[in-house]
């Protein structure tokens, strides 16, 4: 009763954050950073289902947030296509191909996952570039109008979605097929040994995993503007990667954090000019030498201090 | 005595009050890449407006120029985040932006929106002066602007029939390939190849040994930056496809490659002929001015390229449009609409309807020599 | 020499030389791989930073203040190279290997030195700036000519330094007591441990002498490369492609593959396109981990259940 209640007022508290912040932070400015902050928070809660909760070493997760990207658009300005329809193609399109990762890592492990979800993201990336044709290539495509007309209502939408995405994830990790996971990640062979089918639970947190991004994917072109396929080259996997492990990888609101932080670090740094990337690659280093459970993990140390 | 001492102090007090109450500012943005790869070009560009700041820091009118630079990292997301932070923190006049023609294209609808003029010193896409944004200026020549000249010469005067393009694989690579494929093609030659390679491709012997397999080439387009262009043109030598390795083709470049360039690729740049924009062995005075200005300010040894060059005319033509009364944004659109023939270091400014600098007088064919000097080409 | 055959062979010397730079830099992560499962992310800036060494030692440093010819300067900074590289190499062991090595987790010290990567990037970039240096050897100007086919002096000098390289590593591991300790220490560390060898100390030196060999790779990458700071980033990527084709872990295996992935990218230009050589590179890569997922050469290695 008591976990049932805190989890509420949190989820309360969230919303109500979430529908404060655009009269906050009340410049267009920041108010886009906003949108790129939900985009970032899909995304890290996309990759901690697969690396977080089932332990598979995925540093491709920038591929589907790109097919999400390109699919979408591509429907809506070269076929007419209305966003929501498009953007449940491009969903679908990112979770197929999130079950082809999968395939790999069902019979790879460790480094070699994470090379092989690299090459994957490599791939793609190449396919974006060189199909122009199709995808205009470094070209890029321009024009591209969001979903709906202003930043605030954009924010909203997206923040939203994440708070849905939040939601269902949650409820997912702590039901049986969170355990069967979680089973997975902490030793394999044991897991198949208690007739858990490993092949297809990876391919379901791959799945759903690579469906996110390819979410997060569909309002990236909108907001920008313009798309080239830049965006998507495998650096966005490390930071993706950055998010969860800074946050807290395999635990809910860890992500979030991580995705929160990251997003607005860069911007506060903006003073500091040509340090800002190297403070960054520095804080990514002891984050994880020193606190290995991320921002979450740290809290919970202070809490225990203080108490 | 006391009385006139008194005075004076008065008058100069009111003076100076008087000064500074007058003292109004024009806000000049700066959106430019300063990390990541771009920064090849931001760095340059900062470089360039530091210094024309420097001389130009007497107020004009009564104006003083005002700069606030950020950060767009060469991608339309964080050149979209950059410019909307300026617009709202500093609420610029003019912004002076992008460099890399993906940044370009992604704030100029913004720009054009809060009706601010976008001053382009670097990008060479045709699309950021062919949508019709009214407050788009460039002064960077376009690609067609740039190729078209490289296609006539080398069909004309170079009588060349077959071409090989080369070209990085940018928004500005392509753009430019295209301005050279398309007027060659349409006068009788014939494109053997267009070959492209990313940015991080660094060995060029592959693509070198390809040409030479592709027969009788006689020119070689090539539109790649200094580094990669250096590697090419030795990897070509090498493969005795060029004149500078004992071969017949002929490699043709665009201003992209500053002057240095010859003395880096050394035997290799011999008979490479290119267009050339800002020339620092031109005698114009504005030209050798700029030139001692920036070797005093960075050091003796570091010669500028077209790219500092544009960037510092592009503070001196704000100011030559304050100079001309303008105040604020609308002011600035409408002395630069009605600017002909201002000097530069990079030539003469005259922009057409379309916001380009339209007047290429300056631009001139230079054929690198056997000594590795320049020798200006009367053809235009 | 009939044309096509010409042809034939001069992509096959490109692709062997351009296979051999590859190799430079994936032999170090291969031996750091082999000796302690974990993958060194900033390697190919150990290179880079290595290639920098060599340029302002030969250029600024060997000929004006030590006023050694072309040659013996730039001899000279293979060997600063080779040095600045083993410093980073302590430095990465002594602050990222080292403390998390106990633990058996794979994905915290790859994240580190991610984030060591971004550091040295930036570093080098506020350092040297972006615009990319012109690093010049006495040797990238002289053309071999043997025949039909060509190729550039410093081509001639990194294939013969790789090879005895590899020659003086092979002999190193397999007939030195220190070597046969490290092989000890590959194959099974505890065991090592109880037969008195000290594992951490021979990890140590093997990240050393691999991030020496990254640095050297970058005296002798320099003049082929465009050298800015962003030149590792253009390495890193296929130096695990081809450590994985190779087999983690494995020496020859790296060889192997690395020469195969440079003669592939020769003919990719030829025939394809070079702006596919990245597609084609990986998804080979992908066909080898769906066929021969523990490399070209198996690996000893066991997986412990």
């Amino acid at each position: 009763m008591n976990e049932r209640v805190k989890a509420r007022t949190a989820l309360g508290t969230a919303i109500v954050l979430v529908l404060l912040a655009p009269w906050v932070l009340d410049q267009p400015y920041w108010r886009g950073i906003l949108v790129v902050c939900a985009m970032n928070v899909l995304l890290a809660l996309s990759l901690n289902l697969v690396l977080g909760y089932t332990g598979q070493l995925n540093l491709g997760q920038s591929a589907f947030f790109g097919i999400g990207a390109y699919v979408s658009t591509l429907l809506i300005k070269s076929y007419g296509w209305n966003f929501w329809l498009a953007a449940l193609v491009a969903v679908g399109a990112a979770g197929l191909l999130g079950l082809a990762l999968a395939a790999f890592a069902v019979r790879l492990r460790g480094h070699y996952l994470a090379i092989a979800s690299l090459g994957f993201a490599v791939i793609t990336y190449q396919v974006l570039v060189n199909w122009e044709n199709v995808t205009q290539g470094v070209r890029g495509i321009y024009g591209i109008m969001p979903p709906v007309a202003s930043t605030t209502a954009l924010f909203y939408l997206v923040a939203g979605i994440a708070v849905l995405v939040y939601v269902l994830i949650g409820n997912l990790v702590r039901s049986p097929i969170g355990e069967t996971l979680r089973a997975i990640r902490e030793d394999e062979v044991s897991a198949a040994s208690l007739g858990i089918n490993a092949a297809l639970w990876k391919a379901f947190a791959f799945g759903i995993g690579a469906a996110i991004a390819g979410l997060a994917g569909c309002f990236y072109p909108g907001f920008v503007g313009t798309l080239v396929p830049d965006a998507f080259n495998i650096v966005e996997s490390f930071t993706m990667l950055a998010m969860v492990i800074v946050g807290g990888m395999g635990t809910m609101i860890g992500p979030v954090i991580g995705a929160i932080v990251l997003t607005f670090l860069p911007e506060l740094l903006r003073g500091f000019g040509e340090l800002r990337l190297m403070i960054y690659g520095l804080a990514l280093t002891l984050v994880v030498l020193f606190m290995p459970g991320g921002m979450v993990q740290a809290w919970m140390a202070l809490r225990a201090r203080i108490r | 005595m006391k009385l006139a001492l008194k005075a004076a102090i008065f008058a100069i007090a009111c003076a100076m009050f008087g000064a500074q109450a007058q003292e109004r500012v024009i806000r000049i943005g700066v959106v430019m890449p300063i990390s990541g790869p771009g920064s090849y070009f931001g760095v340059m560009g900062r470089e360039g407006i530091d210094l024309a700041l420097e001389q130009v820091k007497q107020p004009i009118n009564g104006y003083r120029l005002q700069v606030q630079a950020e950060d767009s990292a060469c991608s339309p997301l964080q050149a979209t985040n950059a410019v909307k932070r300026v617009l709202d923190q500093f609420k610029p006049h003019i912004v002076i932006g992008d460099e890399c023609s993906d940044a370009s294209l992604a704030i100029a609808p913004i720009l054009e929106q809060a009706k601010v003029v976008q001053l382009n010193a670097g990008s060479v896409t045709m699309k950021l002066t062919e949508s019709g944004y009214k407050y788009v200026f460039r002064i960077f020549p376009n690609a067609e602007q740039q190729s078209l000249p490289l296609a006539k010469v080398a069909y004309e005067r170079l009588k060349a029939r077959t071409a090989v393009i080369l070209y990085e694989k940018t928004n500005a690579g392509n753009d430019n390939a295209d301005g050279f494929e398309k007027p060659f093609v349409a006068m009788g030659g014939k494109v053997l190849a267009k070959i492209d390679f990313g940015r991080d491709v660094n060995d060029f012997t592959a693509i070198a040994t390809r040409i030479a397999s592709l027969g009788k080439v006689d020119v070689l387009p090539t539109f790649a930056l200094e580094g990669q262009t250096v590697r090419l043109s030795q990897a070509l030598a090498q493969a005795r496809v060029v004149k500078g390795g004992g071969g017949n083709a002929v490699q043709m470049g665009s201003i992209w490659l500053p002057y240095g360039y010859d003395q880096k690729a050394g035997q290799a740049s011999q008979g490479y002929v290119r267009i050339v924009q800002f020339d620092p062995t031109e005698n114009r005075k504005i030209v050798q001015d700029f030139i001692k200005a920036f070797h005093a300010k960075y050091g003796a040894d570091k010669m500028p390229t077209h790219i500092n060059a544009h960037a510092y005319d592009a503070i001196l033509l704000v100011a030559e449009a304050v100079r001309r009364g303008a105040t604020d944004s609308d002011s600035i659109r409408d002395r630069f609409t009605k600017m002909k023939d201002v000097e530069v270091t990079t030539g003469r400014i005259s922009f057409d309807p379309k916001g380009q600098n339209s007047d290429l007088s300056v631009v001139h064919f230079v054929e690198t020599q056997n000594d590795l000097s320049w020798k200006g080409l009367s053809w235009r | 020499m009939p044309d096509l055959l010409a042809l034939l062979v001069q992509q096959s010397v490109n692709g062997v030389y351009l296979g051999c730079l590859y190799v430079m830099v994936a032999l170090g992560l291969t031996l750091i791989y082999g000796v302690l499962n974990q993958i060194n992310f900033a390697h190919a800036d150990f290179v880079t930073v290595g290639a920098f060494t060599a340029f302002f030692t030969a250029t600024r440093f060997a000929t004006k203040v030590l006023g050694l010819p072309d040659a013996g300067a730039y001899l000279l900074s293979m060997f600063t190279a080779l040095g600045a590289g083993a410093l980073l190499g302590l430095a990465v062991n002594a602050a990222v290997f080292a403390p998390l090595r106990d633990r058996g987790d794979e994905l915290r010290p790859l994240i580190a030195t991610i984030g060591v990567s971004v550091l040295l990037e930036n570093a080098q970039l506020a350092l040297f700036g972006p615009i990319p240096y012109q690093f010049d050897s006495p040797f990238t100007r002289e053309t071999i000519r043997l025949g039909r086919i060509f190729f550039s002096g410093q081509s001639v000098l990194v294939v013969g330094v790789s090879a005895a390289v590899i020659a003086a590593l092979y002999a190193f591991m397999r007939f030195t007591f220190l070597g046969k300790a490290l092989r000890a220490v590959a194959q099974d560390r505890e065991t090592a441990g109880l037969m008195g060898i000290n594992p951490s100390l021979l990890i140590g030196l093997t990240i050393v002498i691999a991030s020496a060999l990254a640095g050297m790779a970058g005296a002798l990458l320099g003049p082929v490369l465009v050298l800015s700071p962003f030149a590792g980033a253009s390495l890193i990527v296929k130096a695990f492609a081809i450590v994985i084709i190779g087999g983690f872990g494995n020496m020859q295996g790296t060889i192997i593959a690395g020469i195969l992935v440079g003669i592939i990218e020769a003919f990719t230009v030829q025939y394809l396109g070079s702006g596919l050589i990245d597609l084609v590179v990986f998804v080979l890569l992908l066909v080898m981990l769906v066929v021969r997922p523990t490399g070209l050469i198996a690996e000893r290695k066991e997986e412990n259940v």
